[in-house]
């Protein structure tokens, strides 16, 4: 395990996306103490003045400071984005497990089900749940995370299928083990790496869903402050306030560009065949 | 192959049936309909409309109620009307007693949405094809590290954002272009140069926008493929018996390594489909973003239902036009199909 991660680190594409998001991590967990305003303090003296040494992102319609929204938008980033993929992988390795490993009509089932919900196109479907419910950070890490476990459970299913086949599966079954030990002990823990990679590059969708539903004005909801819908402000005053729409949507940038790297350079780790590519 | 297509075709149906179901389902979570949302309530609209209004959709019934009259409705493509006070049909034009055409919404957003798809499409195809090529010719070296840095960003950027500051630059700032809608003030009376000139510099943006991540995409995916066709055999002796090394390149790996995006862009389809909500709601595009948007706002249940199928069965119709222009390219897939 400790070499595996070391490995993992020694890979340049995966290193600099976990520097990138450890430190927006980091930021994210100390913002009470890095921002130096109240997030949703309103100044009515201090409204859309431009980027300076008291505001480093200027403020916004209402005055309030951009920089600390920014440092509180990335706790809801960070947390729709991990918990919604967190959500989707349990179903989607629960489902690709019980498909894999019991096959017949229960697999025919699952199957035609990802199917299903592979059809509707995602953001709509996403769109219409959201708007029948109160929008609300919870309402938006649920729904996301039940519209995007259909890859995983595609994944994990494929990897059972294989795996059963193999000698040291085979003989562990011709030894007696159960069904439980089988899947836990050997079947799981040989289709973890790939699932890792998938949850990585899915949490950067994630975090992509939740500013586009948050500028909508259908995600996290103000004061709350997110990256999405302080470009919604952006937007609003995009001739007058150019930093209202540039800093959130450079720190997306930056968020999901971390994932990406930090998923494709762990492929490049776990999958030797790829890593020559790049 | 005929048979192979019907029977595609038939799997369809229960496909169709169980995608409308989940979102019939999903629709009614929530309580309240459009006669209880403020912005569907229309004030001209008597009790009496609305309690036909609800009678018409069944709207007092039990869900699977409702949902059996739907299907009924459905087995013979009628997709009813509108929920909102103008009462359009949602799929097609219907003609009335007196002979006026009411057109439909999907009618006549479906045809802008697709437009915007098909040129974004076809602009993914024109620039990821010669990225990925030049990519894997020149892997490691400098071209091959700044396209795949572009590619990151590519994925990366969300396109909103990018929308919002092409949309300052292009519109406030210099002025250069349209900022939104399809159409300048007057396009009636343009000649037809005039009328193409002012829809391309309309639809210049949109399309952009949504072809960038997708441009990303393809441009990896024909980058790797070409680099796993490049070490096979076949190029090896395509290759030692003297070939020029741009037939080698164009002639035998190109052509193999661009066959599974075939199956890629019929993926793609719903993920356009759907990815057409923020750009069209940014630019103010009438297009099934749009439509979808307003609609699930208003709880138009009508609208949404007939969006969702449509959608869906697009993807569908979709995958299988991918599936048959794999088969078509493909001799060895050729053969399993027939079998």
């Amino acid at each position: 395990m400790k070499h595996t991660i070391l490995k993992a680190l020694s890979n340049p594409l995966a290193l600099s996306g976990f520097i990138i998001i450890a430190a927006i991590l980091l930021l994210a967990m100390f913002a009470p103490i890095i921002s130096p305003y109240d997030p949703d303090a309103i100044d009515v003296k201090a409204i859309l003045l431009p980027p300076s040494s008291e505001h480093l992102m200027g403020t916004d319609g209402l005055g309030r400071d951009v920089f600390s929204r920014m440092l509180y938008g990335a706790r809801i980033s960070l947390l729709v984005g991990i918990v919604a993929v967190g959500i989707a992988t349990a179903i989607g390795v629960v489902l690709g497990a019980v498909s894999g490993y019991y096959r017949g009509w229960v697999d025919v089932f699952i199957m035609r089900m990802v199917d299903v919900m592979l059809s509707i196109p995602t953001f709509f479907l996403i769109l219409a749940v959201i708007a029948f419910l109160t929008p609300s950070i919870w309402n938006i890490m649920i729904v996301i995370g039940l519209t995007s476990w259909m890859g995983v459970t595609r994944l994990v299913r494929a990897e059972f299928l294989s795996l059963r086949n193999r000698e040291f599966v085979m003989a562990s079954e011709t030894l007696g083990a159960r069904d439980a030990r089988l899947i836990f002990s050997h079947l799981l823990p040989n289709s973890l790496t790939p699932v890792i990679v998938t949850s990585v590059l899915g949490v950067a969708s994630a975090v992509l869903i939740e500013s586009g539903l948050s500028f909508l004005g259908l995600g996290v909801q103000a004061p709350q402050a997110s990256w999405g819908n302080i470009l919604t402000d952006g937007k609003e005053y995009i001739q007058f306030a150019w930093w209202l729409s540039l800093f959130p949507g450079l720190a997306i940038l930056i968020t999901v560009l971390g994932y990406n790297l930090l998923g494709e350079g762990l492929r490049d780790v776990f999958d030797p065949r790829s890593s020559k590519k790049l | 192959m005929l048979k192979y297509v019907l029977k595609r075709l038939f799997w369809m149906v229960p496909l169709l049936i169980g995608i409308s179901l989940i979102s019939f389902l999903i629709m009614h979570l929530a309580p309240g309909d459009i006669t209880t949302t403020e912005a569907g309530f229309n004030p001209k609209a008597s009790e009496e409309s609305r309690q036909k209004l609800r009678e018409m959709y069944n709207l007092d019934k039990p869900l699977l109620v409702q949902y059996g009259l739907w299907l009924e409705r459905m087995s013979t493509l009628d997709f009813g009307h509108s929920f909102a006070s103008h009462q359009r049909p949602v799929f097609w034009q219907k003609t009335d007693d007196k002979g006026n055409v009411t057109p439909g919404l999907i009618q006549e957003a479906l045809p802008i949405t697709l437009l915007i798809n098909v040129l974004s499409l076809g602009l993914i195809i024109i620039v990821a094809l010669p990225l990925g090529i030049i990519a894997a010719l020149t892997q490691n070296r400098l071209p091959d590290r700044s396209i795949t840095l572009f590619v990151f960003i590519g994925f990366a950027i969300p396109g909103f954002w990018l929308a919002l500051l092409l949309m300052y630059w292009t519109g406030v700032v210099n002025d250069w272009l349209p900022i939104s809608g399809l159409h300048s003030l007057g396009f009636e009376n343009m000649s037809w140069w005039g009328q193409l000139l002012d829809s391309i510099k309309h639809l210049l943006l949109p399309v952009f926008i949504s072809a960038l991540s997708g441009l990303a995409g393809i441009a990896l995916f024909v980058r790797n493929g070409m680099l796993e066709v490049l070490h096979q055999d076949f190029v090896t002796t395509a290759r030692a018996k003297g070939l020029p090394e741009g037939k080698v390149i164009f002639r035998h790996a190109l052509r193999n390594a661009l066959l599974p995006l075939i199956t890629l862009l019929g993926l793609a389809i719903p993920g356009l489909i759907g990815g057409s909500v923020i750009a069209e709601s940014i630019f103010a595009i009438p297009g099934m973003g749009k439509l979808f948007y307003d609609a699930v706002l208003m709880r138009d249940f009508p609208v949404i239902m007939g969006i969702l199928t449509i959608g869906s069965a697009l993807t569908l119709l979709g995958n299988l036009l991918a599936d048959l222009a794999y088969a078509w390219a493909d001799p060895r897939v050729r053969r399993g199909v027939m079998q």
